[in-house]
């Protein structure tokens, strides 16, 4: 059974000279539900912009359940869901459209597209604004429907990049109970965030990157084991080099 | 339908629905600006020039308009629509998606192309109400408006994906085309400029388009037909080619 995502030996060096992936190699395991963490700028970003095609790799292959995304991007594309950290919605259409666009984009027959688009719009909470611009639209909306769309066209790969920045605590838990039913029902996840306690929570594996390079993977508890520390959020403030800020030192520092 | 039909049909959608939902500043404004050339240039001017080329005035700066019309709409429409969701990173959905490059390109292209259509085709028949416009030549007038919609979506295209703000927009539309257009002969034959004037404008490409829809309408020309029509139609293609070469790179769409 292929990987749902097979990176390997990938580098992306941008025109500026500046490498943001080095050599990396990561295997994700269909129906798993996957972390990668790091600071900013670490290189999560660019390595699901080269994995969706919204960057080209300088040299490395990415293998979507066994498709090349270079030589075969529109199967391996066909399989992948992206919702991306910036709110990058069209201004110009209507939550309802955008859905529309999107299923069309992917090659969904308009019926398919109607059912689909209605009920995201009632998972998502969002019939009531169907018909609303996304400009009007409120910043957690904005969120909500960029999730609908990533999962309009049923992706076997969904990728969230940061995807509960800034959103308040009752739409977080919305949409991770979303995320984790489809887990559930086979769809594979790629999740980058910065809230541990989220990874923690939901994700079987994680992936610390630092500098461009994948530098430790496995389990939260065997991720802490690798640093010598009680938890994930320890692990990470060793990795970061910020081991000053765990709970354990803060408590021990004089009233 | 097949899925690559849906897909394009979805993509070129998109680009109607984008200048159909704001159609007095994309449909409306150029329509205006067309009358008040006919006005200014055919009634006021034309009460004092009688004929030109044994020609009525009026009559003459039609197809001129025409083009002119069909060529700023096809441009300006896909250099802003590009530049746009360039900024809002909204396109990344359309880049991330299995569309082909080759696809991308003739959405964006026929996008422009259609919005010239529209705003020549009313201008056509408004003027046609107030004058007669004959079309004498029909099996060239068509080829002849096409590929010029055709060549300035391309250079609307190129100047899109080129562009990083709405200034470098600006700046081609006013200071290249602008120029090129209104001195390829809009509103006058270039045999009855002093010399070196002929010449200059002899040297600009677009006199020769606007020679070719003047003959489709009027049967008048000043240069040879198929010549110019064989030059318009290489210019067409090698632009068509750069444009396809860009998105295949993903020449500043993709980091």
């Amino acid at each position: 059974m292929a990987a749902a995502l097979q990176i390997t030996d990938l580098t992306k060096r941008y025109p500026t000279g500046t490498e943001a992936l080095k050599s990396v190699s990561v295997e994700i395991g269909q129906g798993e539900f996957f972390g990668l963490l790091g600071p900013n700028g670490a290189g999560k970003s660019t390595l699901i912009h080269c994995t969706t095609g919204l960057a080209s790799p300088t040299s490395g292959a990415i293998r979507i359940f066994g498709d090349d995304a270079i030589d075969d991007y529109g199967a391996a594309r066909q399989r992948v869901g992206l919702a991306p950290q910036e709110l990058n919605l069209d201004w110009f259409l209507t939550a309802q459209e955008t859905l529309d666009y999107h299923g069309g984009y992917f090659g969904m027959a308009k019926k398919e597209r109607r059912e689909r688009s209605r009920e995201l719009l009632d998972a998502f909470s969002l019939t009531s604004k169907r018909d609303e611009r996304t400009t009007a639209l409120s910043g957690g909306m904005k969120r909500r429907l960029i999730l609908a769309r990533a999962l309009m066209h049923r992706p076997q790969l969904l990728i969230l990049d940061e995807p509960t920045a800034g959103v308040d605590v009752e739409l977080r838990l919305e949409l991770w109970q979303y995320v984790q039913r489809i887990n559930q029902e086979g769809t594979t996840v790629l999740l980058t965030t910065h809230y541990l306690e989220e990874a923690e929570q939901l994700c079987s594996r994680i992936a610390f990157i630092n500098g461009g390079e994948i530098v430790a993977e496995g389990s939260s508890h065997e991720l802490a084991s690798t640093y010598g520390v009680a938890s994930l959020e320890d692990a990470y403030l060793e990795l970061v080099g910020r081991k000053e800020l765990s709970r354990a030192s803060v408590a021990e520092m004089p009233a | 339908m097949t899925a690559a039909q849906i897909r394009f049909a979805a993509l070129l959608r998109r680009e109607v629905s984008r200048f159909m939902k704001i159609k007095r500043q994309t449909i409306g404004a150029p329509l205006l600006e067309t009358f008040l050339y006919i006005s200014v240039f055919g009634a006021a001017l034309g009460s004092r020039i009688d004929e030109l080329e044994g020609i009525d005035y009026v009559v003459f700066i039609v197809p001129g308009l025409i083009m002119m019309a069909w060529a700023i709409n096809a441009f300006s429409n896909n250099a802003s629509s590009i530049l746009q969701q360039k900024m809002q990173r909204a396109i990344d959905d359309q880049l991330s998606s299995p569309a082909s490059p080759m696809e991308l390109l003739l959405a964006f292209s026929f996008g422009g192309f259609l919005r010239g259509m529209v705003v020549a085709t009313l201008t056509f028949s408004a003027a046609s109400a107030l004058v007669g416009i004959p079309i004498e030549h029909p099996l060239v007038l068509l080829p002849a408006l096409f590929l010029v919609g055709f060549f300035f979506a391309q250079v609307g295209v190129l100047v899109g994906i080129r562009a990083e703000q709405f200034d470098d927009l600006s700046f081609a539309q006013q200071f290249v085309m602008q120029p090129l257009i209104f001195l390829g002969g809009v509103f006058y034959s270039a045999s009855l400029l002093p010399e070196p004037f002929e010449t200059i404008t002899q040297l600009n490409p677009v006199y020769y388009m606007i020679g070719l829809v003047r003959y489709g309408f009027l049967g008048f020309a000043e240069e040879s037909v198929a010549l110019s029509l064989v030059l318009l139609t290489a210019a067409t293609a090698a632009l068509f080619a750069v444009n396809l070469r860009l998105f295949k790179a993903g020449h500043r769409l993709r980091a």
